[in-house]
């Protein structure tokens, strides 16, 4: 895949972007640029500060004890780590899909048109057509249709975090931040997910955080991979998947698909590079996920 | 000991905590109908004492009691609740919480709570003197706001502290402030919580004697103006009980099962108003 017209038009710029807890580094000069309209994936092993780096990207990591951070990250020409940048602001703009699925403490309805009202929309006809339009976005209006009133945390965990998605659209943001949005859920719901992003990325730039390699191989058309706090390798995501040029990249892609899938898929495919390209239809990728429901647990 | 006596000896010290805490519970509340009972008459719940509470020749009612009451336990209450919420979420992490204030306030509130209500009657006491009130429905409020105050800031905190941090979070992604987070969402979280603090706080103003005994005064009329002596349930069963008379002491009793019956009623609303917020959280 190669940089399109569109993409390459106005991407997110981070700047020598460092993050600290304490006094500890965890992100160390972060230089990378995101297109828009696409879907990048920061993928790394756990603790290697990849969510740290999404934490950036909406200031959340402002709510963090301990942490502070230094560098700059431009979108749309704002410095969203500047002093004096409208945090509000950049938070509508910048969603955030957090790793565990959150309802807020009401109805599914409110839920939805949580972000709306908060934003100033009263009108009751108008919110309703507002909710129904996202839940229809986030592939659960024809599950909950029926049952708009009561509460969100009955829904179940993979509906729990498709209602999330909706909430955090409602908003009309520009820029969807994903921290291992599916590690919570079971397979199937996982699926249900990552076919909802597949559908939103014409509309919105998302960044998703994950250390499931296969999940950055179905989803991401740029991946981003971080060890330790530094950037290694970036690039559209069958160069890196097929041909990483960092030693420490290959282990890691090579790594992951050793322990992850059976042993006789595991010597193809490390012998093969070429099959890592593998996405959806790859019945050894969809294999080794069910297969390894502790690849896909969180942090 | 084997294990299996020893399982069985455990068992059995619970059933028998259990059976005095829930026997004690059923013979209070067994004495105070079956002595104030006979004595309770439409007259006792709507009309004012004649000829003095602690005479038996009177007659009359304990309105001005039950009003009083009913005036002081609420008007406290409101005040306490007012002060107490907001000092409450000044105890939270965002907050004071990461000074070491916050420690030491949760100390002296703690120190507060267990103070006897005595002391309070008589710091209020004391305090009317230097400010020339007398004894009055507006000292009585005061004093009791002060005794409520520790109480429901400590209870609503505990409850404010254990909203995860992932639905602040959910929140503030959004782009909502913290006002807006704790006005629209965390309220829906804490809500039962606070309903239970403010139960809980009015229940020990409601029946509290001590405080209101130099603060408030007695009186057999009602309430006329804030400045005023106002009578209350606890001091009129204090009172009537200290009478050598069997008929007073059976209006004692009346008092006592009436302010039962009040604490008995809230409890029950508030109940059904918790449960109205607690369905959309998660347990």
């Amino acid at each position: 895949m190669t940089h399109d017209a569109t993409a390459a038009v106005n991407p997110i710029r981070i700047k020598d972007v460092s993050g600290f807890y304490g006094p500890s580094r965890v992100l160390d000069s972060i230089n990378l640029e995101i297109p828009r309209n696409r879907i990048t994936a920061i993928i790394g092993p756990s603790g290697c500060g990849k969510s740290t780096l999404l934490k950036c990207f909406n200031r959340l990591i402002d709510l963090v004890e301990g942490a502070s951070y230094s560098g700059q990250i431009i979108v749309d020409g704002v410095d969203v780590l500047g002093k004096d940048a409208d945090v509000l602001e950049i938070r509508r703009k910048i969603g955030l899909i957090a790793q565990k699925p959150t309802p807020l403490p009401l109805s599914i309805f409110d839920n939805v048109a949580y972000g709306p009202r908060i934003y100033g929309q009263k009108d009751r006809a108008e919110l309703e057509k507002i909710v129904r339009h996202y839940l229809e976005v986030a592939g659960l209006w024809e599950e909950v249709k029926d049952r708009l009133k009561t509460p969100a945390i009955n829904l179940s965990i993979g509906q729990q975090q498709r209602l999330c998605l909706a909430r955090g659209i409602a908003v009309d943001p520009e820029i969807l931040l994903c921290d291992e949005p599916t590690s919570a859920l079971d397979p199937v719901s996982s699926q249900h997910f990552e076919e909802q992003l597949k559908l939103l990325k014409e509309k919105y730039t998302i960044v998703i955080v994950t250390h499931n390699i296969h999940q950055a191989m179905r989803l991401a058309d740029y991946v981003a991979y971080i060890y330790l706090g530094e950037l290694i390798e970036s690039g559209p995501a069958a160069e890196v998947f097929e041909n990483p040029k960092d030693e420490r990249t290959k282990a890691y892609i090579k790594g992951v698909f050793l322990n992850d899938l059976p042993p006789e898929a595991g010597e193809r495919s490390g012998s093969n590079p070429e099959d890592f390209g593998g996405r959806d239809e790859d019945p050894d990728v969809q294999h080794g996920r069910i297969l390894v429901p502790g690849l896909s647990e969180g942090d | 000991m084997d294990r299996v006596t020893e399982e069985r000896a455990m068992k059995g010290l619970m059933i028998a905590a259990l059976t005095i805490v829930v026997g004690s519970l059923i013979a209070i509340i067994g004495v105070v109908v079956w002595k104030g009972l006979p004595s309770l008459s439409i007259e006792m719940l709507t009309e004012t004492p004649r000829g003095g509470y602690y005479t038996s020749t009177g007659g009359g009612g304990i309105l001005n009691a039950i009003v009083g009451s009913l005036y002081l336990a609420f008007g406290s209450t409101l005040i306490a609740l007012v002060i107490s919420v907001p000092a409450a979420f000044a105890l939270q992490d965002e907050y004071l919480g990461r000074t070491r204030y916050a420690g030491r306030l949760r100390l002296a509130l703690d120190v507060l709570w267990g103070t006897p209500s005595i002391v309070y009657g008589a710091f209020g006491f004391i305090v009317m003197l230097y400010l020339g009130i007398r004894a009055s429905l507006l000292g009585g409020i005061i004093v009791l706001t002060l005794l409520q105050i520790p109480i429901m800031i400590r209870a609503m905190e505990e409850v404010i502290r254990m909203v995860p941090r992932e639905i602040k979070e959910a929140s503030a992604v959004l782009g909502a402030t913290r006002w807006e987070t704790t006005t629209r969402v965390v309220v829906h979280q804490v809500a039962p919580g606070i309903i239970t603090a403010v139960l809980l706080a009015f229940g020990r103003g409601i029946g509290d004697a001590a405080s209101v005994l130099f603060t408030a005064g007695y009186t057999d009329s009602l309430p006329g103006s804030l400045f005023e002596p106002v009578a209350s349930l606890p001091l009129a069963v204090f009172f009537q009980l200290g009478m050598p008379y069997p008929e007073v002491q059976a209006r004692a009793y009346t008092a006592a099962l009436i302010l039962l019956v009040i604490v008995l009623l809230l409890s029950l609303a508030s109940r059904a108003l918790a449960k109205r917020f607690r369905k959309n959280i998660l347990r």
